[in-house]
């Protein structure tokens, strides 16, 4: 088995495979590296624009290009590339609907030791709030080149929020279903736990611990919103009872999104919710993530006790 | 007629569309697009902006984005008077069932963008400039910044990056006016020498008297053929509510129309002042 590489990488060289081929692919980047951007300016030159540290003009210029027939990516390091422009993001990509896709690195606490200034908490309150805007929230380096991929052609915007980190394979055996924006990972009749991102991998540790005391989590990978509301509530709804685990903070991110798709389908089942706070907090914890995650009641060890606690 | 003749009074006819048209919606920003009645007359019907009202999604057209949204009953008047859509649809201006309203909107033939938020639509300009470079296109871009947007710090983000891309085919004009919402501009927070910092920013720069036709078409003409390597910008000094002397130099007329006998007042100057043609 290969040994897995970060979902920056694998994104970016899925990109540059397609845009041999493709001259409609630009790269629209804030100063921004990665090897296989390396390739791409020095193979096609003519599809690498470097903003610089530009936020606002990387996004307007992406747009820009958008209009006249390219298909951009416009790339920074993920709060940045979300909220610095996030007035011009709301002006170009919700209400005229030209479709761009902002890649952002750093989900999460990927940065980890950077401090709040890296640590991304609020992006997806703050995207799921647009029109016209798509979130994929990527857990693994195959999704990411499969997003990267359903990027070149997506018919609005799409902002793709990467791991920092290099995680281990989940989806490498999967064929990912962008109608759904959902993937099962395990089906449980007993109760299920919804993710994104890095928190699917902690999801599935915290299954694992709980398979020891016999109980049988569920884990459902939820990368996309907005999703197939009505396929991913009715999966909800094979087990009583349902949690969600998201690396944000729990007004407006994913629990909330999930929240909603059930409220308005009349789905009642109790809901437990993992997340960074509500009201949230930021961290100036170092350490490592899981030092950092720890901090929030949110090590594996503790998510378990709690599920275990939620279903006695 | 000459060119200059036809083009002057174009402007004042120009100017009583958007009075007009304000009027009847009791709002709108009038002086913003009293300003820019000469620039607007001289890139539609001064041979300047190649482009073809039959066709608003013609590929080689000239783009023309306007970034001071607010002048939307300016752009509008101009594109009714060219033949992008019926005139008489000026008249449900930011009414109910019209068809735009107070900001600029991308739904409107002719218009390239949905804009009203001050400092996006130049690098949008930008962007479209780069793409014809990257795709061996002609078209030219032309944008029309407001001086109160020269505030926005991604204005400078995208004056550094037309440069240093030598977007030749990008030529933004500035309406200077010399006001904002509140006050002059020079008395709030200064944006002189603005010749200086787009000269700094890598800016081929002419500083033109803006209700001037001849200077404007002097300064316009022949940008086409690209002979420096970078951006023009055209600062086109300018009077906010120039034609209308009562409305003219007075802050407060910002993003308002006149009503009643200022509303007959506004509309006698614009014909007084009128030029037989």
């Amino acid at each position: 088995m290969p040994n897995p590489i970060s979902q920056r990488d694998s994104f970016w060289n899925k990109i540059y495979e397609i845009a041999k081929d493709d001259r409609r692919i630009v790269i629209v980047s804030a100063d921004m590296g990665a090897p296989a951007l390396d390739r791409i300016r020095r193979d096609l030159p003519g599809q690498f624009v470097n903003v610089g540290i530009a936020e606002q003009n990387g996004v307007l210029v992406a747009s820009g290009l958008a209009r006249e027939g390219k298909r951009p990516f416009f790339y920074a390091i993920a709060p940045f590339a979300v909220f610095r422009p996030v007035e011009l993001t709301r002006v170009n990509n919700a209400i005229m609907k030209i479709p761009i896709t902002i890649v952002g690195v750093g989900a999460g606490f990927s940065y980890e030791d950077s401090g709040p200034t890296h640590h991304l908490l609020e992006d997806i309150a703050v995207m799921r709030a647009f029109p016209n805007i798509t979130i994929h929230s990527t857990s693994d380096a195959a999704m990411a080149a499969a997003v990267a991929e359903q990027s070149c052609n997506w018919p609005v915007a799409n902002y793709v929020r990467l791991d920092r980190q290099v995680l281990p394979d989940v989806h490498a055996q999967t064929q990912l279903d962008f109608k759904a924006g959902f993937a099962v990972l395990r089906p449980s009749k007993q109760a299920q736990l919804v993710a994104t991102g890095y928190m699917v991998h902690k999801a599935l540790q915290v299954a694992d611990l709980l398979k020891k005391d016999g109980i049988d989590l569920g884990v459902i990978d939820l990368f996309q919103l907005p999703c197939d509301a009505d396929a991913l509530v009715k999966q909800i709804q094979t087990a009583p009872k349902l949690f969600t685990l998201e690396e944000h903070f729990l007004p407006g991110g994913l629990g909330s999104a999930v929240l909603e798709m059930l409220a308005d389908r009349g789905a009642a089942l109790p809901v437990g919710r993992f997340g960074m706070g509500n009201p949230g907090s930021y961290s100036y914890v170092y350490g490592g993530r899981e030092t950092i995650h720890a901090s929030y009641g949110l090590s594996p060890e503790q998510i378990a006790a709690d599920v275990r606690k939620a279903l006695k | 007629m000459n060119d200059i003749a036809f083009l002057e009074k174009k402007a004042y006819d120009l100017r009583k569309k958007v009075l007009d048209t304000c009027i009847r919606a009791k709002t709108g920003h009038v002086t913003s697009s009293m300003s820019c009645a000469e620039i607007m007359a001289v890139l539609y019907f001064g041979g300047i902006l190649r482009h073809d009202p039959k066709r608003p999604d013609w590929a080689d057209r000239d783009r023309f984005i306007l970034s001071k949204g607010q002048a939307s009953p300016m752009l509008y008047s101009v594109l009714a008077e060219a033949g992008y859509f019926d005139e008489a649809q000026l008249k449900g201006f930011a009414q109910k069932d019209g068809k735009f309203g107070v900001h600029l909107q991308q739904s409107v033939p002719g218009a390239e963008i949905t804009c009203g938020s001050l400092g996006q639509g130049f690098g949008f300009a930008a962007g479209m400039a780069l793409a014809a470079k990257m795709d061996l296109k002609n078209y030219m871009v032309y944008t029309l910044l407001g001086d109160g947007e020269c505030y926005e710090g991604s204005i400078w983000e995208t004056a550094m990056f037309a440069s240093h891309q030598r977007l030749n085919n990008l030529v933004a004009i500035l309406d200077r006016n010399y006001q904002c919402v509140l006050d002059f501009t020079e008395n709030f927070l200064a944006l002189e020498p603005f010749e200086k910092k787009w000269e700094s920013f890598g800016w081929n720069v002419v500083r033109v008297e803006g209700q001037s036709v001849p200077a404007l078409l002097d300064a316009l003409h022949g940008l086409r053929s690209r002979r420096r390597p970078g951006p023009t910008i055209v600062i086109a000094d300018t009077t906010k509510g120039a034609g209308i002397d009562f409305m003219s130099c007075v802050p407060l007329w910002h993003g308002s129309a006149p009503a009643g006998n200022e509303a007959k007042q506004a509309m006698a100057e614009l014909e007084r002042n009128t030029p037989n043609a």
